[in-house]
């Protein structure tokens, strides 16, 4: 039978939260920016305006069509080249975190542009037809009346993709960036106690994510109340 | 930025000379395709007895399944494979975890990537299944008995295939997403397209060449999958059928 | 035939089945009715184990239906039932919702099964339909179907539950035409219905029931001529005169 020996994580501990600041902070980065681009591709994919409805169908398909993975890399490939380019970023500069930043950024919109989508499409059409009926212009329909109602409906489902979002951030363990997991593995490795590092992360994950998509069916039982 | 592109660099000889970069690439495809389709079936299998076993009458059979579904939902894959790869030959009955241990390599990953994907996604079908089983007019399971059917006969015959024609849609997107998830796997050592990929940015030094080509093969996948499920979805339509009224 | 006894049936605390008896002999049809709500479908389908019940016993051809060792599909296979909304398979043909059960119940070779079905469709009029799916239907034709299919099985008893009819008038007399000869031929019968034309022309009893209880059990010209409780006479007004 194994030998479990847990002694190596409590010293850890200080490390592995170090660690959680980084997954907490991608994930925090990447659902604002991810809901406010994700809003505005939704609105340009239902303006009707068709340059701008391509752009956004074509943005939202690609990225749902990559794996994660591939995204990651791809940005932590562009995202330092860029940066030294225009902000003129020495080439030895660690840029991993933001590069995980924008990566999970654009990718998670193409996500929230579709939830988004949905959301402003369950608004029944005699909402807008009143707001016009009021004298408000596209941009006040939307603003003023779709939009609040459309959040309100979506609220659960947003959650719901943050969570799966946070739970996807151990992926920047491709750049070996040290993030929740990151750290878990590395301490494994250092100490040689890999099976109780990964089963703490494993265990530390579904309290997390299971407490909070609890927190957000409860949410959504109020909301549909 | 005075990138130099060399796309013919994919029709060079690899270092040991017998083959071409390109001929890496198709066999990460290769394995990214036996993977997701070996692990799909799997996902299939056990994701439907559990869909099944969430809608029974009885009450501990349903919470074993409920249960089973938020594990699986509520680790990243990336934890899951790292477990079913590191983690669990060492906690295994010894006979069976050295056994484990001295497949070959690649049997290793492979085997640990398809199970970890399967059982992954088997909770995403399960709930499809269960939306779905639950969808159907309680009448249906009614008339399923009444004729004489057994529960399991009534499951078999009667609720699991109509439940399955209603989530063709929402099973597609689980099938494409199985693709998608397999590059995972190349955080353990798996040559899937991903991990050929990164590999031949660190041979060829060629990265854009190499990821717009490993991209493009994914995006073809996702569109021939795509393909596929909408002839599956047209095959599973009932005619005549309109949604589903309680 | 079916016998029922003082069966009660509980949803948690609320009562839904008060003390229910009645009896229907081989050969008889009885007509339950009463408003919406009064148990009359829950009833029903206790006499084939559809629904538990907490007290009382239902006896159908001598096999108690609660007991702990009654073999239910063996049982359920014996009495044929049809729906209100049908319950047709919408996945499978005509055809094969007629023979399904058959085989996989009664264990009937596939062609043995289809002579019956195609023979019993005939008899409800829709042989042309037989390789049909059910959405592709009409619901009185649906309607006949449903009843071939409980048929197929060669019941001992039927059960119909029809509380509130989704067929129009029309659909309702061809349905009604079909459930009329098989009274006549001598099917033990018993149908939850508001078609008052069918209780009168073929019922020999009528049981009214409200809020769980049977409220009267009386011989079909009774029950129309005088019926003896005022819970009944309101329901019979407000029947007749829709």
């Amino acid at each position: 039978m194994y030998d479990f020996d847990w002694s190596s994580i409590p010293g850890a501990l200080p490390f592995l939260w170090e660690g959680m600041k980084i997954s907490l902070e991608i994930t925090l980065v990447a659902v604002i920016v991810g809901i406010l681009w994700g809003t505005l591709l939704a609105l340009m994919r239902l303006s009707g305006i068709s340059p701008l409805a391509y752009f956004a169908a074509g943005y939202v398909n690609l990225f749902r069509s990559i794996p994660l993975v591939m995204v990651l890399l791809w940005f932590f490939l562009i995202v330092p080249q860029f940066m030294q380019a225009v902000l003129g970023l020495a080439p030895t500069a660690d840029t991993r975190l933001v590069s995980a930043m924008m990566g999970f950024a654009l990718f998670e919109s193409a996500y929230y542009a579709e939830i988004i989508r949905a959301g402003i499409q369950s608004v029944p059409k005699g909402q807008v037809a009143a707001a016009y009926a009021l004298g408000m212009t596209y941009g006040q329909a939307m603003r003023l009346v779709v939009l609040p109602q459309a959040f309100r409906n979506m609220l659960p489902l947003l959650l719901t993709q943050a969570i799966i979002l946070f739970q996807d951030t151990s992926l920047v363990y491709v750049s070996a960036l040290a993030d929740f997991f990151g750290a878990a593995y590395k301490v494994g490795d250092r100490d040689g106690r890999l099976v109780e590092l990964l089963l703490f992360a494993g265990a530390v994950y579904f309290v997390l994510c299971y407490g909070a998509s609890y927190a957000v069916k409860r949410l959504q039982r109020r909301v549909s109340a | 930025m005075g990138y130099h592109w060399d796309w013919a660099v994919l029709f060079r000889a690899v270092p040991t000379g017998e083959t071409t970069y390109l001929a890496w690439m198709l066999s990460g495809l290769q394995m990214t395709v036996m993977l997701s389709l070996s692990a799909w079936a799997m996902a299939l299998v056990v994701g439907s007895l559990m869909g099944v076993l969430r809608t029974v009458p009885n009450r501990w059979l349903a919470r074993l399944a409920a249960g089973y579904v938020e594990v699986f939902r509520n680790i990243p894959l990336l934890v899951q494979l790292f477990i079913w790869y590191f983690v669990l030959p060492e906690l295994l009955p010894p006979a069976l975890g050295t056994g484990f241990k001295q497949m070959h390599p690649v049997a290793q990953q492979f085997l640990a990537s398809m199970v970890c994907l399967g059982f992954f996604t088997s909770a995403r079908v399960c709930e499809q299944v269960r939306a779905g089983i639950q969808s159907l007019p309680r009448g249906q399971m009614h008339a399923a008995l009444a004729l004489g059917l057994t529960l399991p006969q009534a499951y078999r015959h009667v609720l699991v295939p109509m439940a399955f024609r209603l989530i063709v849609p929402p099973l597609t997107s689980e099938f494409l997403n199985i693709f998608k998830n397999s590059a995972v796997c190349s955080t353990i050592g798996l040559l899937e397209l991903a991990a050929q990929g990164r590999q031949l940015v660190d041979y060829t030094a060629q990265p854009y060449e190499s990821f717009i080509a490993v991209t493009l093969l994914y995006l073809m996948l996702n569109a021939i999958v795509m393909l596929g499920m909408r002839q599956v979805e047209k095959r599973a339509r009932v005619p005549g059928y309109i949604g589903s009224g309680k | 035939m079916i016998s029922i006894r003082r069966v009660s049936k509980f949803y948690g605390d609320f009562q839904v089945l008060a003390d229910c008896s009645t009896e229907v002999k081989k050969g008889e049809v009885v007509v339950i009715c009463g408003p919406s709500g009064s148990g009359k479908s829950t009833l029903i389908k206790c006499v084939n184990g559809l629904e538990p019940f907490q007290s009382g016993e239902i006896v159908v051809d001598d096999v108690s239906v609660g007991g702990p060792k009654t073999d239910l599909p063996k049982l359920r296979s014996r009495v044929g039932m049809v729906f209100q909304h049908f319950e047709l398979f919408p996945h499978m043909t005509i055809a094969e919702n007629l023979i399904i059960a058959q085989t996989r119940v009664l264990g009937r070779r596939p062609n043995e099964a289809m002579d019956k079905g195609l023979k019993l469709l005939e008899r409800v009029g829709l042989t042309a339909h037989a390789e049909k799916y059910p959405g592709e239907l009409s619901g009185g034709q649906q309607q006949r179907v449903a009843i071939a299919r409980a048929l197929s099985m060669n019941p001992i008893c039927m059960l119909f539950d029809e509380r509130t009819s989704a067929l129009d008038p029309e659909m309702i007399n061809e349905v009604l035409e079909v459930m009329v000869k098989l009274a006549q031929e001598g099917m033990t019968m018993m149908v939850v219905t508001h078609e008052m034309e069918f209780a009168r022309k073929v019922a020999r009893r009528v049981v009214f029931m409200d809020e769980g209880r049977i409220v009267e059990d009386a011989r079909t010209e009774e029950f129309f001529g005088a019926p003896r409780s005022e819970r009944a006479q309101q329901f019979l007004s407000k029947i007749l005169h829709h």
